[in-house]
């Protein structure tokens, strides 16, 4: 047993010695993880996105149409542009300077006062989502609470004093309670899986690199004869350096990243990192694996970049695992990233513990197991190999 | 003479690109795996039938109306029936659920006896994506069931149902969802990946297109062919590097966007404008990158440095304005993010190439900069060899 300690330090100063002297190693998993968490990070600072412009082209001109976009103007997701007519709407929004127009036909008010229905048109451009949404789903509030005074003043006027005219405006009403991202922010839900793909990524670019360099130069029976023999011994001699790195990582991000980008923690410390050390025991393999099927450093860095937004959009994060075609959810299923994200997301956003999540941390388990042996079979094919040639 | 050398300069590459795995995997086999795989993602287009509780306090007729309502949506599937609050965080918690719906008790009688109820709405929204489907579709019909109430009230009181209408809902909003009226995220996210994976594609290529030529020892052989003249090099290279986007963009006009996105078939002529004007941009980097950068890990490094945050900052998913300024002057170094709204205008909006000519234009400058530079250091690269050789 101390031999295999000892076999395993050897291996991890190896490995230490091997990324100091590598410029893309040393890129790869020194840099690249902290520059990307800060970067990237910064983008959804602000986590929801505000003052989307909105060309509004006022036909009516009336003290009804004032007061909308009055209130039009006091919401937090528009930022009114002022349009000549319809046609100068349509247009800034073709040229894109704003998101949409709303349009006010002229004798809106003269309609409602009538008690017949004022039509007003709005038009968003959906093809950026995001946006427009919002947009739409604002301004659909902001005319039913004008629709809604209407009908208050309509009640006041029929005599009802003002407590019962305000109960029969709106007898039916919508509380909505969205939980664990109170203000339904893009930021608040992308960035804590945003921070756990980098270090994913970078870590599996870095460890299948350092090994596909290993492969390149012929180092792999060297790299044997260090862990004593043992196929265990060198996968885990290499991959302890990873391991410490990335721990120090998934710490610094969990602590000083979530503070300063403001992102909440209500899960357990513990339960964090229990499933970060999981998480990296199941990468380790898989990177060592993969990097023993690129015949070079280059082509591993190379096919690895293409890997980021494919594992992203099939892991159930961005989109549910179970509005995935069937074949990309066994595809997915085979992806530690699948299992882990449904964890971090539950213990971190939502407060859950490991015991609510038994299946996905059991999941992630099995897959452990399935690359290490993936990979101690690609180190004994590469070292036969390897030691043939010598020959 | 110096159109030959283009000419086998081009020719030679060609070579190169179908020989070279750096070049072949990247260029000719990785752009129809990952265009297919994206349409393939997506093929759904919306996120259906999402497991949804209801909590109902009180079990009467129109709490039962409301309930069979809500079921009818798109996108929410009722799995659940629940007696309290802490359930639903459980559920949440174990992710069994992703929304739920609670009815107050004597919910009836309180609309009768001109009480406002409240029905409760929780969805989890640390998945934001089916949080606001969820909402969006609760949200109408609990608004309709409302404006029913309302309704039916009214004309109780005996008056005429256009007028009860127009109380209902004295300013009616109608809406424009346009270019993608139902949000798919198949019509929305694929072609744009598609296009970001492409940009990708050609400069992690082209960072390597000169000095991987040092590397093997093949760049005197391309001195000679150019005549020690760099611009032909880079034509030569540039040509056949842009025929190679020429045909992702065939691939992705006439197949992909057309079967998965619901596109145009071959596209338009201000897409193909753009188009080129984004995989030229490209070259020009890459060219540059690889003409400074005589170690191919680091330029390989630098490419994906470059192009991996292309697709988040452009714009695509979380609009620029709502990021920090420096994020948005970042923004600007990558040509994928005025290619990208320009790509909204002849795409999604089907404009005419004069929509597009300010992005035209901010595109131009990506090629005017970078490849004057590509041939300086080229060029210097190329007389030292010329030097040692003499």
């Amino acid at each position: 047993m101390p031999d295999f300690f000892r076999h395993i330090t050897r291996l991890f100063l190896r490995e230490a010695k091997l990324v100091v002297q590598d410029h893309s190693l040393l890129l790869t998993l020194l840099i690249a993880p902290l520059l990307y968490a800060f970067f990237y990070g910064s983008i959804y600072s602000y986590k929801v996105e505000e003052k989307v412009l909105l060309a509004v082209a006022d036909d009516d001109k009336s003290e009804l149409s004032r007061t909308f976009l009055q209130q039009l103007s006091k919401m937090q997701i528009v930022e009114v542009v002022g349009a000549r007519d319809l046609k100068d709407a349509q247009e800034k929004m073709y040229y894109g300077t704003c998101q949409g127009y709303l349009y006010i036909p002229g004798g809106v008010q003269k309609k409602v006062l009538a008690l017949q229905q004022g039509d007003i048109v709005l038009a968003v451009n959906a093809a950026r989502f995001l946006p427009s949404s919002e947009l739409a789903g604002a301004i659909t509030t902001l005319a039913l609470t004008v629709g809604a005074g209407v009908r208050l003043k309509y009640n006041e006027m029929k005599g009802l004093n003002s407590q019962m005219a305000m109960r029969e405006t709106q007898p039916v009403n919508l509380d909505y309670r969205p939980m664990y991202n109170t203000r339904s922010s893009y930021g608040a839900f992308l960035l804590p899986g945003l921070l756990a793909l980098i270090l994913q990524q970078t870590l599996l670019i870095g460890l299948a690199e350092s090994m596909a360099l290993d492969k390149q130069k012929k180092n792999v029976p060297e790299m044997l004869h260090m862990g004593g023999g043992s196929l265990s011994a060198t996968l885990w001699g290499k991959g302890l350096f990873y391991l410490v790195l990335f721990l120090c990582y998934a710490f610094f991000f969990l602590t000083v990243n979530y503070s300063t980008l403001d992102i909440p923690f209500r899960g357990h410390a513990f339960d964090v990192a229990v499933a970060f050390i999981i998480f990296f025991f199941t990468l380790i393999p898989l990177g060592i694996w993969l990097g023993t099927l690129f015949p070079s450093q280059l082509m591993a860095a190379q096919m690895m970049v293409f890997s980021t937004y494919p594992v992203f959009l099939i892991a159930g994060y961005a989109w549910p695992y179970e509005s995935l075609p069937v074949p990309l959810q066994w595809l997915s299923s085979m992806v530690p990233t699948t299992p882990f994200l449904r964890v971090y997301q539950s213990v971190v956003q939502t407060g859950a513990t490991l015991a609510d999540n038994v299946p996905s941390v059991l999941h992630l388990l099995a897959l452990t197991a399935f690359y290490m042996l993936l990979a101690l079979l690609g180190l004994r094919r590469l070292n036969k190999q390897q030691q043939s040639l010598s020959l | 003479m110096m159109l030959r050398s283009i000419i086998n300069i081009t020719i030679r590459e060609w070579k190169r690109i179908l020989t070279l795995p750096e070049h072949c995997i990247v260029l000719l086999l990785l752009p129809p795996l990952v265009c297919f795989l994206y349409g393939y993602i997506y093929h759904k287009q919306f996120a259906r039938e999402l497991p949804v509780a209801i909590w109902d306090e009180s079990n009467s007729p129109l709490s039962r109306k409301f309930t069979f309502m809500l079921e009818q949506t798109e996108s929410i599937h009722i799995t659940q029936q629940i007696h309290n609050e802490a359930t639903i965080e459980q559920l949440m918690q174990r992710g069994v659920i992703q929304g739920a719906i609670h009815f107050p008790a004597r919910m009836d009688d309180h609309i009768k006896s001109r009480q406002p109820i409240y029905v409760t709405l929780y969805t989890n929204t640390a998945a934001v994506v089916t949080g606001k489907l969820i909402y969006k579709d609760a949200a109408k019909v609990l608004i309709t069931a409302g404006s029913g109430v309302i309704l039916q009230k009214l004309m109780k009181t005996g008056m005429p149902q256009g007028k009860a209408m127009a109380l209902v809902q004295p300013i009616r909003l109608t809406s424009y969802l346009l270019y993608n009226p139902q949000f798919s995220y198949l019509q929305y996210l694929v072609p744009g990946l598609i296009a970001v994976a492409l940009q990708m594609m050609v400069i992690m290529v082209t960072v390597l297109a000169l000095n991987l030529e040092a590397q093997r020892g093949t760049l005197p052989e391309l001195t000679v062919m150019a005549n020690g003249s760099a611009s032909s090099v880079l034509l030569g290279k540039g040509l056949a590097h842009l025929s190679v986007g020429w045909l992702h963009y065939i691939l992705v006009t006439a197949i992909v966007y057309p079967v998965f996105a619901g596109g145009r078939m071959g596209g338009s002529w201000a897409l193909f404008t753009l188009f080129t004007l984004l995989i030229m941009g490209c070259i020009s980097i890459g060219f540059m990158v690889s003409a400074i950068v005589s170690d191919v890990m680091v330029a390989c490094d630098l490419g994906l440095f470059y192009t991996s945050p292309a697709f988040v900052f452009s714009g695509f998913t979380f609009p620029r304005w709502a990021m920090p300024w420096y994020d948005q002057y970042y923004a600007w170094l990558m040509p994928f993010t005025p290619f990208l709204d320009g790509f909204f205008k002849v795409y999604f909006m089907e404009l005419p190439l004069h929509y597009v000519y300010k992005e035209t234009g901010q595109l131009l400058i990506y090629i005017v900069i970078t490849f004057p530079l590509a041939l300086f250091f080229l060029q210097r690269r190329m007389n030292k060899l010329k030097l040692q050789h003499a």
